[in-house]
């Protein structure tokens, strides 16, 4: 399946490793982070026999309470952590280093305050090697696509925190080789507002793209309104509790996403298992 | 109707524009404002320190050891005026702009190769730190026996005094690396080298600047300092010898000299600093 993107590239369709195969793979993975504390090392386990498979295509999300290892996921599908026991795999394939076959939209926006928006954009193309007037022209239709048309010459610092989200997000995007997008908490210091209208423009970008995306939130109806199916994550040490499809149909409307049918049945049934999560204290093994 | 509403929305823009002119006409005259105060303040300060020296000199202080600001200009005037100065001068520039050149290349290099080692890091930093702490005046008599009374010694006593400033706050600028930004551009597919040139060195730029910059009078008063161990040319020679002849007031008018070019090599590097670190306006300079 091939799609066009705002500036006219086609995205890579995804490699023929035979449809079945996950595209993202956690198999049996325990994470133990040993930490220097007063009393010498003190090793504590973030992560509990995680087990899950994301389907090529798919707009899969993890939720669960603070702390209980969902970045030390993505971190082990973008290669920058390596699990304590167990196996992480992209298209079937251990991860081993980092994994330059995905984009990363990380929880800070990590924008190069020495460059500009633009210059931002175009980083991931330059990296990789891509004309100069193609990047040019592949960053401005990318930066059109979420009204950032004037701002192509401020630096991060000249922008709101809507906008360096928008610049992060759209900065990995514009990369069409990479059909992986890997997001944390992309939208959690937002307001309400902006928060919604981004939502909006991810989906806008995302729906037929035919890109896998795993996204971090603690939010549930930001889980329900962009996602396929929904992970649901046990408090710390973390682990996959439930795993649940989300029957609302495309396109979706976010900013309405509480009239949609079946919206009702699925935030109930996912939020009796989070509820009883976030109750419960994290628990520590020295 | 619809020419109407052009008409209002014209109108609008015209407003609009003109209110803005006037926005920008009160930041540019309130910005005047404040560097004319302060301006004014720093003459006010600088008069009254003159001032103040003119009237302890002969009263409260011996004439001999304080002189007083009338008969250093007349003595700056006087050595430059007869050459002597500039001949002193172009000494002391060469030797302070030479050994500035090679204590911050070498300070530079050395800490981007420290940095690269594996392991370069822990090890040295602690020993060049060490060095740093050491009084390097001291390795003044030192200099002079092993290079001579020539420019050479001059220009590595200057060349310390800029190296370990430039290396540490080199390691230190590149230590400050948001590692954040780091893992974004590996994960899209940086080389070592890459992740270095798009992200060390902008990042560590400010640190680096800051370096470059502390070190200018850092240079010069090794070159001085040396000048003033051993030497019969420079402006460290031309203040040695007025002082042991009590001629206070040509060891003023030396300074005088002096002060002029660390003022004309702060410009310099102010120059440079402007062009490198455009995207960081809110980095202020103490020495701006
Ligand atoms: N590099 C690290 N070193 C030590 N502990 C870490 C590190 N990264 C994460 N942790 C710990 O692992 C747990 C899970 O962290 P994280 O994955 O960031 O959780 P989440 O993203 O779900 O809030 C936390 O207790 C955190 O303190
Ligand atoms: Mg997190």
């Amino acid at each position: 399946m091939t799609h066009v993107a705002p500036d006219g590239q086609t995205i890579a369709p995804a490699e023929a490793a035979g449809a079945a195969t996950p595209v993202l793979e956690a198999r049996g993975v325990y994470k133990v982070f040993v930490t220097r504390g007063r009393g010498g090392l003190r090793a504590m386990t973030a992560l509990r026999r995680v087990d899950l498979q994301v389907r090529r295509g798919e707009f899969l999300t993890l939720i669960g309470p603070s702390g209980c290892g969902k970045s030390t996921v993505l971190n082990m599908f973008a290669g920058l952590t390596a699990p304590t026991d167990g196996t992480v795999l992209h298209e079937g394939v251990p991860i081993r280093g980092v994994n330059t076959r995905g984009g990363y939209v990380t929880q800070d926006d990590n924008l190069l305050p020495w460059r500009t928006t633009l210059g931002n954009v175009q980083i991931a193309l330059e990296l990789k090697g891509v004309r100069r007037d193609e990047r040019h022209e592949r960053a401005m239709a990318y930066l059109a696509a979420v009204g950032l048309r004037g701002f192509e010459h401020h630096y991060p610092h000249e922008l709101s925190g809507g906008m360096r989200k928008r610049v992060s997000i759209v900065r990995t995007l514009v990369d069409t080789s990479v059909n992986v997008i890997l997001m944390d908490e992309p939208f959690g210091p937002l307001d309400a507002q902006t928060r919604l209208v981004l939502q909006d423009e991810l989906l806008r970008l995302w729906e037929g793209s035919g890109r896998t995306i795993v996204f971090v939130t603690h939010d549930l109806v930001e889980a329900i309104a962009l996602s396929d199916r929904i992970a649901i994550f046990t408090g710390a040490p973390g682990t996959i509790k439930d795993v649940r499809e989300v029957p609302i149909p495309r396109p979706r409307d976010v900013f309405h996403i509480h009239d949609a049918h079946g919206f009702a049945e699925i935030y109930d049934a996912i939020w009796a298992g989070l509820r009883a999560e976030l109750t419960t204290e994290p628990m520590h093994d020295g | 109707m619809v020419d109407a509403l052009a008409g209002a929305a014209a109108r609008e823009a015209r407003y609009e524009a003109a209110l803005r002119r006037r926005a920008t006409g009160e930041a540019l005259s309130h910005q005047r404002r404040v560097t004319r105060t302060v301006v004014s303040w720093q003459v006010a300060m600088l008069l009254l320190l003159l001032f103040a020296w003119w009237g302890a000199s002969g009263r409260l202080l011996d004439r001999l050891f304080l002189s007083d600001p009338i008969s250093v200009m007349a003595a700056f005037w006087r050595i430059l005026a007869d050459g002597s100065l500039w001949y002193h001068l172009r000494y002391t520039l060469v030797e302070t702009l030479l050994g500035y050149v090679l204590g911050a290349s070498t300070g530079l290099v050395g800490a981007v190769l420290t940095w690269l080692a594996p392991g370069g890091e822990p090890v040295l930093r602690p020993l060049v730190l060490l060095a740093y702490a050491t009084p390097k005046i001291a390795l003044a008599p030192l200099m002079i026996l092993w290079f001579g009374i020539g420019v050479l010694p001059k220009v590595v006593l200057a060349a310390t005094f800029v190296f370990f400033i430039v290396f540490l706050n080199t390691m230190a600028g590149l230590a400050a690396v948001n590692p954040g930004l780091v893992n974004v551009v590996r994960v899209m597919g940086a080389s070592p080298i890459g992740i270095f040139r798009k992200v060390m060195v902008p990042s560590a730029l400010p640190f680096i600047v800051a370096g470059l910059r502390i070190t200018v009078p850092a240079a010069l008063i090794g070159a001085i300092v040396a000048e003033f161990i051993s030497s019969n040319r420079g402006v460290g020679y031309l203040i040695n010898a007025a002082s042991a002849r009590y001629r206070t007031a040509d060891v003023f008018a030396g300074i005088v000299g002096l002060l002029f070019v660390v003022l004309l090599m702060n410009a310099g590097v102010s120059v440079l600093e402007r062009s490198w670190l455009r995207w960081a306006p809110q980095i202020r300079n103490p020495l701006g």
